[in-house]
């Protein structure tokens, strides 16, 4: 008969149990108090009619009921998604392109163009911003005078801030983010096997072949989390058009063209006092996004079985 | 040594000692600062003109009141209006006295009547025989149903500033305009192509369809309206959609006279340095804004007043606002009242303004105040404050509607899309237009409707 094997003397912790609450404690009353109390609040407010906090009415949901019929909430979510394709559409290939030719071993001066496409993003967003606003502007903006010094049949007048208002915003975004995604895209492209891409070379692929059969798949999972960014991002425009056309006396840019939104979002509860609504609008955006976000996971893992 | 306290001790490794360190320095450091005592009744305003202005009388006031010292702080305009705002919905502090612009002040008005966070200043005005020696249009913009809610600092009667320069060396005499159709008539012969490259330069008036408040005004002039007297909306009254239908053939087709030099930029400036555009809706405060910012223009321009829609017609509108506001929640709500009367009623402070600014004073007993007689170089001599006094009792009346703001930015989109219905389809004539104006103003119309209908508050009975 085997004697019992005694028990190992339990030794006491190094730290008393309550430790690790303690040290997480500061964070979670940020979160508590920034995060997960107003967004519990919104979601009240957005069923509320409210002046303040001792001036309220119950609505129910006539707030929701009221954006399904918004003209201007839906040619504000139509101006957003156009922003979003045009700018994930074109941002995306840009900033591939970008860190392809930076890739390549033979380049030189890799750091210097590294920093030149980094270089905007280093630049606030609101400096940007009125930087963009002064190039559009017409006869005097940089754009018209250049053009028109080169080609004299370019109207100095033409009006990008009045009529091109998606393309001149989409272009600022290019112009801010791409250098940006560019550097996930590099680092992505650094981690493809070497091995990988020499192999199928000696099988007898050409270069495009390479890319889109090696280099395309390995880097898969972080453009799929940079197309999440730029999508979120785009979503959430807002400081881009509000400061480029703000000087006009309408920040939502002729015939509501630039307005996003979350400027609408900022309209209803900031400019009409308007709360409520404003909550119902940020809840709607806020499911729109889990949407987006879900849908590119369930495709990411999708493509990995 | 006990257990517990020794597994306490184990806690403490150096870097959370730094940590608790630089916890225990920062307080020390926050509790040792000095903080400046407060005087009790502080005063906001976010124009700093007004502030050099207000200065000398401050001072004065505060050696005349022990008891009722005054603060004044300069505060950005977007942070004025965010802390006036969450004052009044969440009870954060607010100033006691407070210069409030006019996109702010509707926005207080959104709630009950009773629930506004400003004192009603109705009853005060009366009793004291201040009402009547106030300019009657200049207090529209601070009246919500029917409740005076500030006192006005201005009027901002608004004028048509011309380059003098251009319009003497083409010989052009500007007593032959009395409407707008004399106005560019007289002066068609300044609409030139002045770089040869076959495209007209110069225009003859600074305006835009993406520029709200320009709309407005001429709107205004017109006698036209987006809100009625009980501050309802009212784009699809009749007369609206024929001022609109004119005002976009001044934009664009045959008839086209304007170009848009944006005031607020340098580079929008500069073509109006350049002669680009002859004229410019002057409120007085942009008289003194270009004496201010635009040194170049000195004896090249002169003011007369706006053309009218019709012989006969209105010869001014007006432009932008500021109120003076007494905040209810104040602990020296006498104070404020006295203080408030001080530095606007006052002769003295209406001299230093003008001066300074070009602004007039709201206040008919200042209007004789023989500094608005003063000939002023700038414009070529004229006695620019007597000029913009006699407009003044003819300002057209405002709405103080919270969704003023969103209305009038409805208002230019109108414009805008009527502006390219007529590009698209080549139409010159405001006849031509008045049916597709009709159309987009009572889309407009229905919107507002709508919104304003949802505001339980507003619709409520008084």
């Amino acid at each position: 008969m085997t004697p019992p094997v005694p028990a190992a003397p339990r030794s006491a912790p190094p730290f008393p149990r309550w430790a690790p609450w303690f040290f997480v404690a500061p964070w979670l009353l940020g979160f508590a108090t920034f995060v997960a109390w107003p967004l519990g609040r919104s979601l009240v407010l957005s069923c509320l009619q409210t002046y303040g906090p001792g001036t309220t009415v119950y609505v129910g949901l006539a707030n929701f009921r009221y954006l399904l019929h918004d003209e201007l909430f839906w040619k504000a979510l139509a101006n957003t998604v156009r922003f979003t394709l045009g700018c994930v559409g074109v941002q995306l290939p840009v900033a591939l392109g970008l860190a392809l030719l930076l890739n390549r071993p033979s380049l030189r001066g890799r750091a210097w163009f590294r920093l030149v496409f980094f270089a905007p993003s280093l630049v606030g967003l609101a400096f940007a911003a009125l930087l963009v606003a002064l190039m559009f502007e017409r006869r005097t903006g940089l754009v018209d005078a250049g053009l028109h010094s080169l080609f004299s049949s370019w109207d100095p007048d033409f009006p990008w801030l009045e009529q091109y208002v998606m393309t001149a915003l989409i272009l600022a975004a290019v112009w801010l983010y791409a250098g940006f995604n560019m550097v996930y895209f590099l680092a992505a492209l650094q981690g493809v096997s070497p091995e990988l891409l020499e192999a199928a070379a000696i099988d007898g692929a050409g270069p495009w072949q390479r890319f889109w059969h090696v280099t395309l798949p390995e880097i898969r999972p972080v453009a799929g989390l940079v197309v999440l960014m730029s999508v979120a991002g785009s979503f959430q425009l807002f400081e881009l058009p509000y400061l480029m056309f703000n000087t006009t006396g309408d920040p939502a840019g002729p015939d509501n063209s630039a307005l996003t939104v979350v400027m609408y979002l900022y309209q209803m509860g900031f400019l009409s006092g308007d709360l409520g609504y404003a909550s119902a609008i940020g809840w709607v955006l806020a499911v729109l996004l889990i949407s987006l976000a879900l849908l590119q996971r369930w495709l990411a893992r999708r493509e990995e079985y | 040594m006990p257990a517990r306290l020794r597994r306490l001790l184990t806690f403490g490794s150096p870097g959370v000692a730094l940590i608790a360190l630089l916890a225990a320095a920062a307080a020390l450091i926050l509790w040792l600062v000095p903080v400046a005592p407060r005087e009790p009744t502080q005063f906001w305003i976010f124009a700093k003109q007004h502030q050099a202005v207000y200065r000398d009388l401050l001072v004065r006031w505060n050696r005349a009141h022990p008891g009722g010292h005054v603060e004044m702080s300069l505060v950005n305009g977007a942070v004025l209006d965010q802390r006036l705002l969450s004052g009044f919905l969440t009870g954060t502090p607010v100033a006691d006295v407070m210069e409030v612009e006019r996109s702010i002040a509707g926005r207080a008005f959104t709630g009950p009547i009773a629930d506004v966070g400003f004192v009603d200043l109705t009853e005060r005005l009366q009793a004291e025989g201040l009402l009547d020696g106030i300019n009657r249009p200049s207090l529209s913009p601070w009246t919500s149903r029917g409740h005076i809610f500030g006192i006005p600092h201005d009027v901002h009667p608004v004028m048509l500033m011309y380059r003098a320069d251009l319009v003497e060396a083409a010989g052009i005499d500007v007593r032959q305009i009395e409407t707008w159709d004399d106005y560019f008539r007289v002066m068609a012969p300044l609409r030139q192509d002045l770089d040869g490259d076959g495209r007209v330069d110069r225009d003859l008036l600074n305006y835009s369809a993406a520029d709200p408040y320009g709309t407005e005004v001429l709107l205004l002039q017109a006698g036209g309206a987006i809100f009625d007297a009980a501050e309802r909306p009212c784009f699809d009254r009749p007369g609206n959609a024929a001022i609109l239908a004119r005002l976009a053939t001044w934009l664009t087709g045959s008839h086209r006279v304007s170009r848009f030099a944006d005031i607020n930029t340098a580079s929008g400036q500069q073509l109006i340095v350049d002669g680009l555009v002859v004229g410019v809706m002057a409120p007085d405060w942009l008289a003194g804004t270009f004496k201010q910012q635009i040194p170049g223009l000195a004896g090249k321009v002169r003011l007369m007043p706006l053309p009218a829609w019709q012989r006969g017609g209105r010869r001014t509108s007006v432009f932008g606002g500021t109120m003076l506001a007494l905040a209810k929640t104040s602990r020296t709500p006498e104070v404020n009242w006295e203080f408030a009367k001080a530095i606007y009623l006052s002769r003295e402070m209406a001299t230093a303004l003008y001066r300074s600014t070009c602004i007039i004073s709201p206040f008919k007993a200042n209007w004789s105040d023989p500094a608005y007689d003063e000939p002023d170089p700038y414009f070529r001599g004229q006695p620019v404050g007597r000029l913009y006094v006699g407009l003044a009792p003819h300002v057209p009346e405002r709405t103080s509607s919270p969704f003023n703001m969103l209305a009038t930015r409805r208002l230019a989109n109108c414009l805008t899309a009527l502006v390219a219905y007529a590009e698209d389809r080549r139409v010159d004539e405001p006849a031509a237009l008045e049916a597709e104006a009709q159309r987009q103003l009572a889309a407009a119309q229905r919107e507002f409707t709508a919104l304003i209908a949802r505001n339980v508050f507003l619709s409520a009975p008084p």
